[in-house]
């Protein structure tokens, strides 16, 4: 399964946290088109770059639902930063 | 537990138990002795398997700086995705970018990456626990690596 959801977590000086959730889903739908069209392009770029397109498209994926479960959190004084990818 | 069953067979002889409950007292006696050597078969054989390798930093400082926390999980599957990622590099590229990694000074090879190693690559990570512990008069940083 791909991650569908990442929740950004800001925290500021002031210790007010800001929770943003962004839909990915939405960013998925947007690119899987677009991905789609310029597949063509894709293919002969990596037949030029001497890349398995095959082989590519297969870890991409790989990595896309590998991302899932991903957390990435630095805090620095009182202000800090947090991404979780669901 | 030689004790206890010897215990069992002289009160089964003096007649103070009968042979049936000797019986469930020796089972039960046993019981609990099978159920660990399995369990320890069991844990011997099929090791869990990691699913996250873990990155903390916890860096202290008294001066102007302030306290940085870097708390870092990556999926296992991520790393296995990376390294088949890093066996579609071109040939020309893994030698430019193998050039410059000994440039730098690490005696690694890229082209050593393959597929077919990768699963004890990703076993021999589940042992890996790094703890780097330094100290300055200013700074103190502790960082782990560890799988979880």
């Amino acid at each position: 399964m791909i991650p569908l959801v990442a929740v950004v977590s800001l925290r500021g000086r002031e210790s007010r946290t800001l929770r943003l959730w962004v839909p990915l889903i939405v960013l998925w739908l947007v690119i899987v088109p677009l991905a789609v069209v310029f597949s063509p392009l894709i293919f002969v770029g990596c037949v030029a770059c001497r890349i398995n397109p095959v082989g590519a498209f297969s870890v991409g994926w790989q990595i896309l639902r590998a991302l899932n479960d991903t957390e990435v959190e630095i805090e620095h004084r009182s202000a800090g930063i947090s991404i979780c990818v669901f | 537990m030689n004790e206890h069953r010897r215990q069992i067979l002289q009160m089964l002889s003096e007649s103070k138990i009968s042979a049936d409950e000797a019986e469930r007292l020796i089972a039960a006696l046993e019981e609990p002795v099978a159920g660990s050597s399995s369990q320890n078969a069991s844990d011997s054989g099929t090791k869990a398997r990691p699913k996250y390798l873990r990155v903390q930093v916890d860096s202290e400082d008294d001066g102007h700086e302030g306290p940085t926390k870097v708390n870092v999980r990556v999926p296992m599957q991520l790393l296995r995705a990376g390294v088949k990622l890093a066996g579609l590099i071109p040939p020309q590229a893994l030698h430019r970018a193998n050039v410059a990694i000994h440039e730098k000074g690490i005696l690694f090879d890229l082209s050593q990456i393959k597929p077919e190693n990768l699963e004890e690559l990703i076993d021999q990570l589940s042992d890996l626990s790094v703890v780097v512990d330094q100290k300055d008069h200013a700074t103190k940083v502790k960082v782990k690596v560890f799988c979880e």
